[in-house]
């Protein structure tokens, strides 16, 4: 892992296209703000693996397709 | 032109999933720039109609078997359900206006058979470009898991 020292508003580049900026430094936590191209998706880490793990489990529902349609429609 | 959309396919083409077949025509593949996340390598998708199953639809990759979800216009789960898109999400869509925008949220059903709907992180497809994001909220009052019949 590269390890930097970097102040309020200074900022590291990732290639061309990203860059990442300190904007806050607080007793509980670093404010970052990130600009990069929009086809670089930039998550939180554990959001994204919350979202992650749901889309696996709703990827492997194999439950019969109508009894899922018939629980809709009932719910409304 | 990028990796993904290199490998469109030029002919119509089949797709199985475990809930429905289809001829699907080229025309109707949706991008996904990023993939999903679980996915990521995932760039086509297509959603299917099957019949008699309304209000869900089957989202299923394009050129390989997995994954497959079904999914249903999180409206008819919550009909108050509204989400605010950032204009990151909008861009990446090539939407200008989200009146076009067609919202889906996946179906989870767990092992005791309780059927659930991911209402945090739903996915958005632009007609009008054909492509598709889940989009993913840094702040949301859904459930990743709201279960029916609550």
């Amino acid at each position: 892992m590269l390890v930097f020292t970097r102040r309020r508003h200074e900022t590291i580049m990732i290639g061309d296209g990203i860059e990442v900026r300190v904007l806050r430094v607080g007793r509980e936590g670093v404010r970052i703000g990130i600009v990069a191209p929009p086809d670089v998706p930039v998550h939180r880490q554990e959001i994204y693996n919350q979202i992650r793990d749901a889309n696996r489990s709703a990827a492997d529902t194999a439950h019969p397709m109508a009894a899922i349609a018939e629980q809709l429609r009932r719910h409304s | 032109m990028t990796m993904a959309q290199a490998n469109v396919p030029v002919d119509r083409f089949q797709v199985r999933s475990r809930f429905a077949d289809a001829d699907v025509n080229p025309g109707d593949v949706l991008m996904f720039a990023e993939g999903l996340p679980g996915y990521e390598s995932v760039r086509q998708f297509v959603l299917l109609d099957v019949p008699d199953q309304a209000p869900l639809k089957v989202l299923h990759a394009v050129n390989t078997s997995e994954p497959c979800f079904l999914v249903v216009d999180p409206k008819r789960v919550l009909p108050t359900y509204r989400y605010e898109l950032t204009d990151s999400d909008r861009q990446r869509l090539g939407a200008k206006d989200d009146g076009a925008l067609l919202w889906l949220a996946m179906v989870i059903v767990d092992d005791a058979g309780a059927v659930a709907v991911n209402l945090r992180a739903p996915i958005v497809i632009n007609p009008e470009r054909m492509t598709g994001r889940q989009v993913m909220p840094n702040a949301c009052v859904y459930p990743l898991r709201y279960v029916l019949g609550q």
